[in-house]
């Protein structure tokens, strides 16, 4: 309980720092609060026109397609991360080693930050468009079920996390890993339903994709706030879902500290 | 004819320095290839499940998302530096060394900074284009012609663009998410227009005119082109004019001391 509570302490004095860090680049997320509406709006219209008169496509209504990717978007807010790229930049240059000395884990200190910047987001990203999104555009964007919306949220919250970790882990055996991350994010789009719901996919590719992390990501969040009866090709309800993503990412989170054990002892602390 | 003796030797430059870097250029230009065939893939699934736009099939919708390709690979090939260098050096506060050149600030941050890794996206988008083309046939040698003709055009507005980005980036320093706001509002240039209401249409014909980097071209290529749309070629120079414009005005705003 005292270790517990001694974490949550960390945990709020990093977020309130990274919080106030980056509110001093409040108009870099404000960005969004156009960016984000105007895609909706892109997509809005694409799936307007492929609708046409058709009641479903892929098993989903228009009225259901048109709210995923409004909760996409949002979610998208909540869950941003770049953990990837700030601990392949500290292990490039060397500047890991602070944190080897520091009493603190530098997954716990990143995991931190990212709170402190979505606490951010959400008050400048994921309000603003949220509003938009209701009172500009009319649509019906509350989630069906909040209590396991906020579940599913917050798994991929960490989902997105572990993975991106991951990903910045490579650069101690890689130095530099642009490569590998922009090839994970290039297949993330696609394959987290970000750009066209996993419905859409062939049978093969969505059994496939329960295997890796994408859909966990975005596609099954934004299918439980959208409330879907029948996720995926395996036909989940909200619950299965909710279990599926976690059982995933307890598996990635194990991945995650094998491969940091594995990874630290490369680390050799003098940069690149 | 100076400059462009000056823009060839540091073309060659910027090949020279790139493939000093021979694994990281081919694993960049692979990338860069494989997110170019992962484009279209949205609209492939759409047609894949019975749907479509409609009055169009797949290969022109392809051809259209293709042309957009080209486009963007080459603009990104030859000015998507003017955004990020322009922005660098006001953020760092070394704008001054680009200003001490005896030429043109805005040539010599084009010139010395070719992106030639794009040139994969650009390949891509031909190879695409091509193929798109075979499916749906091109509508003669005038159709060609129109094409290319349209195709400059669009250059011309993914010119504007780009030099507006970095012309705002001298009052709004550091701000890395410039871009995106351009990249949301180019996205209805990569659909028919017709799906598209009206107010759209005119925003996308006249004011920025987006549907000139994809759309239009490619109508032209399908024999689908309106007359009118020769009309929009006027907007587009406009639009490059005033960026021009913006970029050398927004300079005078430079302070020197970094952001």
């Amino acid at each position: 309980m005292k270790k517990l509570l001694h974490m949550w302490r960390e945990c709020k004095a990093v977020a309130f720092v990274t919080y106030k860090e980056w509110s001093a680049y409040r108009t870099h997320s404000l960005v969004s609060v156009f960016v984000g509406p105007v895609y909706f709006i892109v997509q809005y219209f694409i799936w307007s026109a492929v609708y046409g008169g058709e009641g479903t496509l892929a098993g989903m209504e228009f009225s259901q397609t048109i709210r995923y990717f409004g909760a996409s978007a949002l979610i998208g807010y909540l869950t941003m991360d770049f953990a990837d790229w700030n601990l392949q930049m500290l292990v490039r240059t060397g500047k890991f080693l602070t944190f080897t000395m520091r009493p603190i884990h530098h997954r716990f200190f990143a995991l931190s930050q990212k709170f402190g910047h979505r606490v951010l987001g959400f008050f400048f990203e994921f309000l603003p468009c949220f509003l938009i999104f209701i009172f500009l555009f009319r649509i019906d964007i509350r989630p069906v079920s909040t209590g396991w919306t906020l579940l599913s949220v917050a798994m991929a919250f960490l989902m997105n996390f572990y993975v991106n970790y991951c990903l910045g882990m490579t650069a101690f055996f890689l130095v530099k890993s642009s490569g590998v991350r922009v090839m994970y994010q290039l297949f993330a789009q696609i394959f987290s339903g970000a750009l066209i719901p996993l419905n859409f996919f062939p049978d093969v590719v969505q059994k496939i994709m329960l295997f890796l992390p994408f859909q966990y990501t975005n596609y099954i969040p934004a299918m439980v706030w959208t409330g879907s009866e029948s996720i995926g090709s395996m036909g989940l309800n909200v619950p299965e879902a909710v279990v599926l993503q976690a059982v995933a990412l307890g598996l990635m989170m194990l991945f995650s500290e094998a491969l940091y054990r594995c990874a630290i002892k490369r680390f050799t602390a003098v940069g690149a | 004819m100076k400059h462009l003796k000056l823009y060839r030797i540091c073309l060659r430059t910027a090949f020279s320095q790139a493939l000093a870097y021979r694994a990281d250029f081919v694993m960049g230009s692979l990338i860069t290839l494989l997110s170019n065939i992962l484009f279209p893939l949205v609209t492939v699934l759409i047609y894949a499940n019975g749907a479509t736009f409609p009055g169009w099939n797949m290969w022109e919708v392809l051809l259209v998302q293709s042309v957009y390709s080209m486009s963007t690979g080459l603009a990104s090939m030859v000015l998507s530096s003017i955004v990020w260098v322009t922005m660098d050096h006001i953020r760092g506060g070394s704008f001054e060394t680009v200003l001490l050149k005896p030429i043109s600030p805005l040539f010599f941050i084009m010139a010395t900074n070719c992106d030639v890794q794009s040139i994969s996206l650009f390949a891509g988008g031909v190879v695409m284009a091509v193929i798109s083309a075979c499916h749906t046939g091109v509508a003669g040698i005038g159709a060609i012609g129109s094409f290319l003709l349209l195709f400059v055009a669009g250059f011309m507005v993914l010119c504007g663009m780009d030099l507006i980005m970095a012309a705002i980036s001298f009052k709004w320093v550091g701000n890395s998410r410039i871009p995106e706001i351009f990249d949301s509002i180019s996205n209805f240039g990569k659909y028919p227009l017709s799906i598209f209401p009206q107010a759209v249409r005119v925003f996308a014909v006249m004011v920025i005119p987006v549907a000139m980097i994809g759309f239009f071209p490619a109508s032209a290529l399908l024999g689908r082109l309106d007359p009118k749309a020769y009309l929009s070629i006027i907007p587009c120079a406009l639009f490059m004019c005033f960026g021009i414009w913006l970029y050398n005005k927004m300079i005078l705003l430079y302070e020197g001391v970094g952001g």
